[in-house]
C-alpha cells in the first residue's frame, strides 16, 4: 500500500504557553498540506490547518504602492525595509513571541545595530509578572512537578478552559500524577475571578472577587496568615469568614500552586497584584510547600524573555539608543512609546499589535513606516508598508521554544514553507546584512 | 435601551482563539471577538434579542458589537468582550508607568442601536490608518 | 549664586537626555566648554550647544545656579547625580528630574514627568505643579530607593511614590515627601520613609510598609484591610523632628509584613 500521508509524532504545538508536546500531525505527501491533527486543542489544531494555502496566507513579499499591496522580489522588499529602519531616528522592533529562539536572537542583533527599542509581547501581557519577580523573587516549579505533586491548585485571574485548553488535562486538574494517583479526585481546585468562568464551574471552590480589587484581597489573606485580627468584615466582595476558611485550606494542603494570568497583570495595580501574590506563596512556605507559575499566553514569549535576557541582561522593553541596553517599562515599553508618539518606524515580528494594542497606540503606529514579518493577513500586516512573508515556526521550520515553566522544547518541522516564504530567522538575517551594508555606506 | 455603571472585562475565549488562527479578516472572527457578553439579568434590561448590535462606550472610545448572553455568569454589572480589535477601541491605554495597558476593569455603558454595522477587523482597524 | 542661563532653542520630536546638565558639570567651565557637553537625542549623541543657548559662568559647585528657559517637557535626566548648587526650571520637565542627587536644590515651576527624584540620596526637589509616577522611588531592580533628602510636590504625585524608601536612624537620614495629593500605592514597600499629604490619597497607601510614617490630611479612597486602628491622636511626631498638629486616626500596618509593627498611617479624623 502506497503511503499517502506522513505522520509526525510528539510534535510541540505552537500556540499557547502550555506548549503541549504530544501532538500528532498527518501531512499529505502529494500536496504537502496538513490533513489531520490529533491530540491538539481546537486552537492548536486550527493553527496547523491555517498553514495550508488560503487567501489570508502571504507567500510573496509585498510593498505598499499607491495604497495597494504589490508583489515584489525579496531583494526589493528587504532593501526597502532596511532603508526604512536605517533612516528612522527611533525605530521599534516588537513582537517575537510567536517564533523560535534563533529568530529572537537575530532580533536582538538587529536592534543593537540600529540602536533601536527592542520589545516583546510580555510588554502587554506578563511584563508585570517579570517586574514583580525582579522586586520580590518567585518560588517557581516545572509543570511536571505540579502534575505529580500538587493537591491544591488555585487559578487566580486565569481561565485555562478558554486560554490554555489542555492545561487542566495535562498538568493541573484531571491527569493522574505520581502522588496524585486518583487524578481529579486527588486535587482541590480553587478559582478566584470576577466571573463564574468555565474554569470556575469545574472547580471545587469559586471565590467571586470584585474587579480590580485583587491586591486588597491578597493583603487580607496574608495578614490573616500572619495571625493578625482584621478590623474589616469583608474585602473585595469576599467575607472575612471565607477568607479565613481559604487560609485554612491553603495551610493544610500538601503541595499547593497558584496559576495566575491577566486578571492580575492587566487590571489596575498590575505588577503589584503579582508582587503580593508571590509574597503570599512565599509566606505559605512557613506552613507547607507552595509555588506559583505564570500562565504565559504565547507559546514562546518565555523564550523571547530568555533570549533577550541572556543577550542584554533584560527581558523586554529594552532601549539601545545610547549604545548599550537599558530597561524601564513605562518609559521604553511599546504602548507607552506609541502613546507619546515617540517611535518613527516599526518592525513587527511574529505578533499582531494592530489587533492587540489599544486603538490610540495603533493610530500612532500607523502614522509611520511599518514593516511586518508575518505569515498571515492581520490588522497589522494589512496596513504594513512592507510585508515579509514568514514560514510558521513549529510547522514549517524547527527551533526551540520555552514553555510557561521555562522548560525548553524543540519545535518540529512537518511541512515545507510554502511559496516564497522564508523562516523568521532567515528574514532577520537578510535584514541585518542589508542594514549593515547601508550603515557602512 | 441602555445600561450604565458597567465594568468592562476583556480576555481570551476558545472561539476567539480558533477564529484568530483561522483568519483575522474572517466573518468567524467578528462572530467570535466582535461581541459583548452580558449577565442574563442585565441583558433582560436591554430589552432586545440576542445578536442585536449594541454600542459600548468608555472614556477611551466606543464600538459596535453583537450582544450575547454569558455562559460564565452570573456577573451582574460586568460585561465581557473577548480580546482583539473591538475590545481595544474601549480599553485604557495607560499603564500607570508600568508598561502594560489596563485592559480590564474599565467603566462602561451600553446602548442598543437601531441601525449600525458591526465592522470586520480589518475595516475597523483600517479606520485608525485613515484618521 | 553665580548664574548660568540656558535656553532651549529647538523643538523636540524625541526625548532629549540631558544628564550632563548639573552644577557639578558646569562649575569652573567656560561657555564654550559647557556647549561641548554631551546630550543624547533619539539615537544620536549631540552637544549641549546644539540644543541650548548658554551664558554665564560659575566657579564653585555650591555657588552654581542653572536657570533653564523654554519648554523642557521632553528633556529627561536634568540634575542627575548632582551634589550641590541649584537648578531652576520654568516649564514642565521630562522624566528622571534630579534622580540620584545627593545635594543641592532643584525647583520646577511646572509639572514633572515620571521618576522625579528617583533614588534621591539628599538635597531638595521642589515641584510647583503635579508630578508623574514613581516620585522619589527606587529604580527597577533596586530594593532600596530614596535614602535621604526632601521632595515637595505642590500638586498630585502619581502611583508608587516613595517605593522602597529607606531611612537610617543612626545616620539621621529621613527621606521625606510632602505632596498635595497622591495616586495609588503611596509609600509601597516603605522602610522608614516619611510622607505628608495635604489632601486625598487613592487606594493601597502604605502597601507592604515594613515601618515608616504616612500622614494623610485628606481622605483615602480605600484603606488596606491589613491596617488596624490603634487609636486617635492630637498630633503626629515625625522621626525627623517635625510635629504635625491636628486630630488623626492612627493605624498600624502593614500587617502582611509583621503581626506587630511600628509602621504607621495617620488619616485625618
Amino acid at each position: 500500500m502506497v503511503e499517502k500521508v506522513k505522520t509526525f509524532e510528539d510534535v510541540c504545538c505552537p500556540f499557547c504557553g502550555t506548549l503541549c508536546d504530544d501532538l500528532e500531525i498527518d501531512v499529505d505527501l502529494k500536496t504537502d498540506q496538513v490533513v489531520e491533527v490529533r491530540n491538539g486543542c481546537q486552537i492548536g489544531t486550527k493553527k496547523y490547518f491555517s498553514s495550508n494555502p488560503s487567501d489570508h496566507r502571504f507567500t510573496k513579499p509585498l510593498i505598499r504602492k499607491n495604497g495597494e499591496h504589490v508583489e515584489v522580489s525579496w531583494d526589493e522588499a528587504i532593501d526597502k525595509a532596511a532603508d526604512i529602519l536605517v533612516k528612522a531616528q527611533r525605530p521599534l522592533l516588537y513582537g517575537f513571541s510567536s517564533t523560535e529562539c534563533d529568530a529572537q536572537s537575530r532580533g536582538v542583533e538587529l536592534a543593537e545595530i540600529l540602536n533601536a527599542i527592542l520589545d516583546n509581547t510580555a510588554s502587554v501581557c506578563h511584563g508585570p509578572s517579570l517586574l514583580a519577580i525582579q522586586d520580590v523573587g518567585a518560588s517557581l516549579a516545572t509543570l511536571g512537578e505540579i502534575k505529580n505533586r500538587a493537591d491544591t491548585i488555585i487559578f487566580w485571574g486565569s481561565n485555562p478552559v478558554h486560554a490554555h485548553p489542555r492545561h487542566l488535562s495535562r498538568y493541573s486538574d484531571f491527569i493522574r500524577g505520581y502522588f496524585r494517583t486518583d487524578g481529579r479526585n486527588d486535587r482541590y481546585i480553587v478559582v478566584v475571578d470576577p466571573r463564574n468562568t468555565h474554569t470556575a464551574q469545574i472547580a471545587d471552590k469559586y471565590i467571586r472577587i470584585n474587579p480590580s480589587e485583587d491586591y486588597e484581597l491578597i493583603q487580607a489573606i496574608r495578614a490573616v496568615l500572619r495571625g493578625a485580627d482584621l478590623d474589616v468584615k469583608e474585602v473585595s466582595g469576599v467575607s472575612i469568614e471565607d477568607i479565613k476558611e481559604l487560609v485554612e485550606i491553603l495551610k493544610s494542603s500538601n503541595f499547593g500552586v497558584v496559576f495566575f494570568g491577566m486578571g492580575l497583570t492587566q487590571s489596575l495595580a498590575h505588577h503589584r497584584n503579582v508582587d503580593t501574590a508571590i509574597r503570599l506563596v512565599a509566606e505559605l512556605n512557613d506552613y507547607t510547600k507552595f509555588l506559583l507559575i505564570p500562565m504565559r499566553g504565547h507559546y514562546n514569549v518565555a523564550g523571547a524573555n530568555q533570549v533577550f535576557t541572556w543577550n542584554t541582561g533584560y527581558a523586554y522593553s529594552i532601549d539601545f539608543s545610547r549604545g548599550y541596553p537599558r530597561y524601564n517599562p513605562g518609559e521604553f515599553s511599546s504602548v507607552d512609546l506609541l502613546m507619546r508618539d515617540e517611535v518613527d518606524a516599526a518592525l513587527i515580528v511574529a505578533s499582531d499589535p494592530g489587533s492587540n494594542f489599544p486603538a490610540a497606540s495603533v493610530k500612532n503606529l500607523f502614522k509611520h513606516p511599518l514593516i511586518a514579518i508575518e505569515p498571515h493577513k492581520t490588522p497589522t500586516s494589512a496596513f504594513a508598508d512592507v510585508v515579509l512573508p514568514a514560514a510558521i515556526a513549529g510547522i514549517e521550520c524547527e527551533g526551540t521554544a520555552y514553555r510557561m515553566d521555562k522548560v525548553p522544547l524543540r519545535l518540529r518541522k512537518v511541512k515545507e514553507p510554502p511559496g516564497e516564504t522564508l523562516s523568521d530567522k532567515e528574514i532577520l538575517e537578510r535584514l541585518i546584512e542589508k542594514v549593515k551594508e547601508k550603515l557602512g555606506e | 435601551m441602555s445600561l450604565n455603571n458597567l465594568i468592562l472585562l476583556t480576555g481570551r475565549t476558545i472561539s476567539q482563539g480558533v477564529a484568530l488562527e483561522g483568519g483575522k479578516a474572517s466573518r468567524e472572527n467578528v462572530r467570535a471577538a466582535g461581541i459583548c457578553t452580558f449577565d442574563t439579568d442585565d441583558f433582560k434590561k436591554l430589552d432586545c434579542i440576542v445578536g442585536t448590535p449594541v454600542k459600548v462606550i468608555t472614556d477611551y472610545g466606543e464600538v459596535l458589537v453583537y450582544s450575547t448572553i454569558t455562559e460564565e455568569g452570573p456577573h451582574p454589572g460586568i460585561i465581557f468582550i473577548p480580546m482583539g480589535p473591538w475590545a481595544n477601541q474601549l480599553v485604557n491605554p495607560s499603564s500607570q508607568g508600568c508598561g502594560t495597558p489596563t485592559y480590564k476593569g474599565i467603566k462602561a455603558k451600553v446602548e442598543v442601536v437601531k441601525n449600525g454595522k458591526v465592522l470586520g477587523a480589518i475595516e475597523l482597524i483600517g479606520k485608525l490608518k485613515e484618521a | 549664586m553665580d548664574e548660568i542661563k540656558l535656553k532651549i532653542k529647538k523643538k523636540l520630536e524625541f526625548p532629549l537626555e540631558a544628564d550632563s546638565i548639573t552644577p557639578d558639570n558646569f562649575a569652573g567651565k567656560t561657555v564654550a566648554e559647557i556647549k561641548k557637553l554631551p546630550l543624547y537625542y533619539a539615537t544620536k549623541k549631540v552637544t549641549l550647544g546644539n540644543f541650548f543657548d548658554v551664558s554665564g559662568k560659575s566657579i564653585e559647585v555650591a555657588n552654581t545656579k542653572i536657570i533653564i528657559e523654554g519648554d523642557l517637557s521632553n528633556v529627561k535626566r536634568i540634575g542627575e547625580k548632582m551634589t550641590g548648587g541649584e537648578i531652576e526650571i520654568n516649564s514642565a520637565v521630562g522624566m528622571h528630574i534630579g534622580n540620584n542627587m545627593s545635594g543641592g536644590k532643584i525647583v520646577v515651576n511646572g509639572n514633572a514627568d515620571d521618576w522625579a527624584g528617583a533614588m534621591l540620596q539628599g538635597g531638595e526637589l521642589e515641584i510647583n505643579g503635579d508630578a508623574g509616577h514613581y516620585v522619589g522611588s527606587a529604580y527597577r531592580g533596586y530594593w532600596q530607593g530614596m535614602k535621604n533628602g526632601i521632595i515637595k510636590v505642590k500638586g498630585k504625585v502619581g502611583v508608587e511614590s516613595m517605593l522602597w524608601a529607606k531611612s537610617s536612624k543612626p545616620a539621621n537620614k529621613w527621606p521625606t515627601l510632602y505632596c498635595g495629593s497622591a495616586d495609588s500605592f503611596l509609600g509601597i514597600h516603605n522602610h522608614g520613609g516619611t510622607i505628608v499629604v495635604e489632601g486625598n490619597v487613592d487606594r493601597c497607601a502604605g502597601a507592604d510598609q515594613a515601618w515608616g510614617n504616612i500622614v494623610i490630611k485628606g481622605k483615602v479612597s480605600r484603606l488596606l484591610p491589613s491596617y488596624k486602628k490603634v487609636g486617635e491622636v492630637k498630633e503626629v511626631q515625625l522621626p525627623n523632628g517635625e510635629v504635625i498638629k491636628g486630630k488623626f486616626i492612627e493605624y498600624s500596618g502593614d500587617h502582611t509584613i509583621k503581626k506587630e509593627t511600628n509602621g504607621r498611617l495617620y488619616i485625618a479624623a
